[in-house]
């Protein structure tokens, strides 16, 4: 029962809606096999459709026309119809043997239609016929087994219409932009019709194709065919690629190109799978070149922020590059290659040049940006960290050594700590081996010089700690602490940090001179916590000594009141155990009477209570209110807050009304550099209670000195300070002395202690044994003098074989 | 009367009198403390015998308790009496 194609065709129409959909169900996972792309396809947008359809609709005949029952029609519900229970109607066939015969041109007939439709489309002409019949008729030459054939003819057609277009792109054509806009109409048109020619011939890619595996799909035959016959053809690629590079390097150079124009040529390579081979390794080539120059003229020509600054903007507009039209791949290898060129081929330049400076101007964001971009390299953290260190020991060095500036070194190196802290934490992500080095870095240098900064950071702390220090709060000033215990934990020779730090803090408490009794507890904890409870003891016990004799001197006013004492003034006494305080030299001076009674009715009462013990006066330490009466007539009565030794001068004006230096000297046996000094300061300072003659800023032997009957003061209660410039230097050399000293000892000490235990050791032993136990930097020198003195004395003794083995005497 | 002292703050430092000589017992000087005690001064007191020798009270209180029988001093092996 032959039929036209005509009439099949139309007796098809009625199942079509139901066939289109069917497909549409079973394209999803197909297309999805498929190198197709959204944006050039159209088939993937009717995915939501297909989920109404089951897939477990039974295969049917395609050729529905053939089917008898049915006057024509695609009879597709006919066997549910059948299988209906309570159809009176039973028809069952059995051997349905007759094979429908095709007309002898069927074949010729359906192809040259099809044929005609694939070359309106590549003409880009209106197709005659409607897709729906085109696509049965591709269905039923697969039916009938005409796949093959089919397939080879299409491909045919295709190919010839791909060759023809080869010819424009091989011609002679100047301008390169037109060239690449001429060949993505060309590659755009050919997706289009590609997928124009897939959608009619779908059952033959879901069929044939499918079960053949060499034959490659419809859409990658066309890609084949665009790729053998258009881009590999070494001209066609040269001036593509060509083209390509020239226009990303003039937007690399500043200009504004088409990004789609690129984004879709590039595509099209990819596509092509040669995107690598032909464009990527050249385009890297051509990446290296121009950075490998730029950064070798850029890294000299520019100042360092400039030249990063410069870096980060390519490097940004790469990563554009790769988001806008690259293929994704080449992120890691452009990004490296820019990285290579611009960075780690200069990071010894850039830290050369450039670190120190944005160190010393504080430039946070520059080094933000350098680190963050030297993250990104391999070495150039550890580089960084090199160089960041050097500078740090560099400047601190110049801090540290230069002694006419010792005066500011503490305070200086605080601003340089908070500073480099400051950039630790934000510039450089706090990272944990900066935050090492900057600690390791410190510690060298700032011992580089002996001594010195341990006594200034001392010094540093008693002016924080001192009274009428009122420049910060209680919170500021334990925050100082805290930053003052950083410097101090760098230091080696703790022990000169402890001397002058007693010795300042005897003078804060006997004086009175201490701004907060909190915050002399709370430094005193920080420095236990710092370097453990023997460090401490001996300060900790100077503060209990100040706490025992306010105790004393309640229970001696008590006493006084008993024994009904006339007071003719005020007493108190700090008593001081010797050992935690700093050594004070004993000076025999010359009291009025009733001072002297007074202190020794406090003596006896003092060892009466305390037997066994021997108390020593330190008159050099003492201090006194004293009560003014100036101008005879007048009643201006001044209260002074002055030094024993001051107060011994002034006394002496109620006996006579002129004295000579020599006098004074006599009267109050005060040692002869502490009399002037006492008396510059009465005489010559801002306070002036007694008069000098002749006038002048220092005291000369024969000057003579006078009540100042006539001084005038804004203020009721007037502190005349002792002068004490020359003190502090005496004092610092003594205190050092001391230290040094006490050094000595503990060497010794140490040396007889591990030979106790040891009995026999080496020379080379030994001294690793001492710089394990001894806390103050030493020389090995100074060790080999302490052994050879233990030697001498017969603490130990030298083997008689061997010179470098000693033996410990019992 | 020109002047007049209100009040004075003196100082004084002391230390024991046998202050050069070493504990008889622990042979530290007295002006350290004995074995068991970390600061001289207050927290170690040194303690006199009526047979006038003298030694850290830690030392002495810790050699007499050792003592079974008679409580000697361990210098002179009188009795041992605290002096008042
Ligand atoms: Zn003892
Ligand atoms: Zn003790
Ligand atoms: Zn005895």
């Amino acid at each position: 029962m032959p039929l036209s194609s005509k009439e099949k065709i139309a007796s098809c129409k009625t199942t079509l809606e139901a066939n289109t959909r069917k497909r549409r169900a079973s394209d999803n996972n197909h297309l999805h096999t498929k190198r197709a792309r959204d944006d050039l396809g159209t088939g993937e947008h009717r995915q939501s459709e297909a989920k109404n359809m089951g897939e477990a609709t039974p295969k049917r005949a395609n050729f529905s026309a053939l089917n008898p029952s049915n006057n024509g029609f695609n009879s597709r519900s006919s066997p549910l119809v059948n299988n209906k229970p309570g159809t009176s109607k039973k028809l069952v066939i059995k051997n349905f043997k007759v094979k429908p015969v095709l007309p002898a041109n069927y074949q010729q007939q359906t192809w040259d239609r099809l044929k005609e439709a694939v070359q309106a489309i590549h003409k880009s002409r209106p197709i005659k016929y409607s897709l729906e019949e085109l696509y049965q008729a591709v269905e039923n030459m697969c039916s009938h087994k005409m796949s093959a054939s089919l397939y080879d003819q299409l491909k045919e057609v295709c190919e010839q219409h791909v060759a023809s277009q080869t010819g424009q792109f091989t011609s002679e054509m100047t301008d390169s932009l037109t060239y690449l806009k001429q060949l993505n109409t060309c590659w755009q048109d050919h997706c289009r019709q590609m997928i124009m020619i897939r959608s009619i011939f779908l059952f033959l890619d879901r069929t044939y194709v499918l079960q053949n595996s060499l034959v490659s799909s419809l859409w990658d035959m066309g890609l084949d065919l665009f790729r053998s016959h258009i881009i590999s053809n070494r001209t066609v690629q040269n001036r593509t690629v060509e083209g390509l590079l020239m226009l990303i390097e003039s937007e690399r150079t500043g200009d504004v190109v088409d990004h789609s124009l690129l984004k879709s040529l590039l595509r099209m390579l990819s596509d092509l799978q040669i995107y690598e081979e032909a464009f990527e390794k050249r385009f890297l080539e051509a990446t290296q070149m121009l950075y490998g120059a730029e950064g070798q003229r850029l890294v000299h020509e520019r100042e360092v922020p400039e030249y990063l600054t410069h870096v980060d903007k390519r490097l940004e507009e790469e990563s554009q590059r790769i988001l806008h039209y690259l293929d994704h791949t080449t992120r890691k290898p452009l990004i490296a290659c820019v990285e290579k060129q611009l960075l780690e081929d200069h990071i010894g330049t850039i830290l050369q040049k450039g670190l120190d400076r944005l160190l010393e101007a504080n430039r946070v964001d520059d080094l933000t940006l350098l680190y963050r971009l030297l993250q990104r390299t391999k070495n150039g953290l550890h580089d960084l960290c090199q160089y960041f260190s050097a500078f740090i020991k560099k400047t601190g060095t110049t801090i540290v050594i230069d002694s006419e500036k010792d005066k500011t070194m503490v305070q200086e190196l605080l601003d340089f700590k908070e500073k480099l802290d400051n950039i630790l934490q934000t510039c450089f992500a706090k990272n944990e081996k900066f935050s090492v080095s900057l600690k390791d870095s410190f510690e060298n240098f700032i011992n580089k010089r002996l001594n010195k900064p341990a006594e200034l950071v001392a010094k540093y702390v008693d002016n924080k700690l001192r009274a009428g220090n009122k420049e910060a709060t209680e919170e500021e000033l334990e925050r100082l602490l805290d930053k003052i215990m950083v410097l101090f934990r760098f230091i080696h020779g703790k022990d000169v940090f402890e001397a002058f730090y007693k010795k300042d803090l005897a003078k804060r408490l006997l004086v009175g001179k201490s701004a907060s009794v909190d915050a002399e507890k709370s430094m005193l904890s920080k420095l236990k916590q710092e370097c453990g409870g023997a460090f401490t003891s001996k300060l900790e016990g100077m503060f209990k000594d100040m706490e025992l004799s306010k105790d004393i001197m309640f229970a001696f006013k008590q006493h006084m009141q008993h024994q009904c004492h006339a007071t003719v003034m005020d007493l108190s006494v700090n008593i001081l155990t010797m050992g935690y305080w700093p050594t004070y030299k004993p000076l025999e001076i010359h009291l009025p009477s009733e001072m002297v009674n007074l202190q020794e009715q406090f003596k006896r009462f003092y060892l009466d209570k305390h037997s066994g013990r021997k108390l020593q006066w330190q008159p050099s330490l003492g201090h006194c209110l004293v009560k003014g009466q100036f101008r005879e007539e007048g009643s201006s009565v001044k209260e002074l807050q002055v030094s024993l030794y001051q107060t011994l001068v002034l006394l002496l004006f109620n006996e006579g009304d002129n004295y000579s230096l020599e006098e004074i000297a006599q009267a109050t046996n005060i040692e002869d550099s502490e009399l002037r000094r006492t008396l510059q300061s009465l005489a010559c300072g801002k306070a002036r209670v007694i008069v000098k003659l002749p006038k002048g800023r220092e005291i000369e032997d024969g000057d003579k000195f006078l009540f100042a009957n006539e001084f005038k003061h804004k203020l009721f209660r007037i502190k005349i300070n002792q002068v004490q410039m020359k003190e502090t230097v005496e004092e610092q050399v003594t205190t050092q002395e001391r230290v040094f000293q006490d050094r000595q000892y503990q060497i010794d000490a140490a040396i007889v202690r591990i030979m106790k235990m040891r009995k026999s050791l080496s020379h080379n032993l030994l001294v690793s044994e001492l710089y394990n136990q001894l806390r103050f930097p030493v020389k090995p020198s100074d060790l080999k003098k302490r052994i050879e003195s233990l030697i001498d004395r017969d603490y130990m003794e030298r083997d008689k074989d061997n010179p470098n083995q000693y033996h410990y005497v019992a | 009367m020109k002047v007049k002292v209100k009040s004075w703050t003196a100082v004084a430092t002391w230390r024991w009198i046998a202050n050069d000589d070493n504990c008889g017992i622990c042979r530290t000087a007295f002006d350290g403390c004995c074995p068991d005690c970390k600061m001289p001064g207050d927290d170690c007191p040194l303690v006199w015998g009526q047979c006038s020798h003298v030694f850290h009270m830690h030392c002495i209180l810790k050699w007499l308790n050792s003592q079974q029988v008679h409580q000697l001093c361990p210098m002179c092996r009188q009795e041992w009496k605290f002096k008042e």
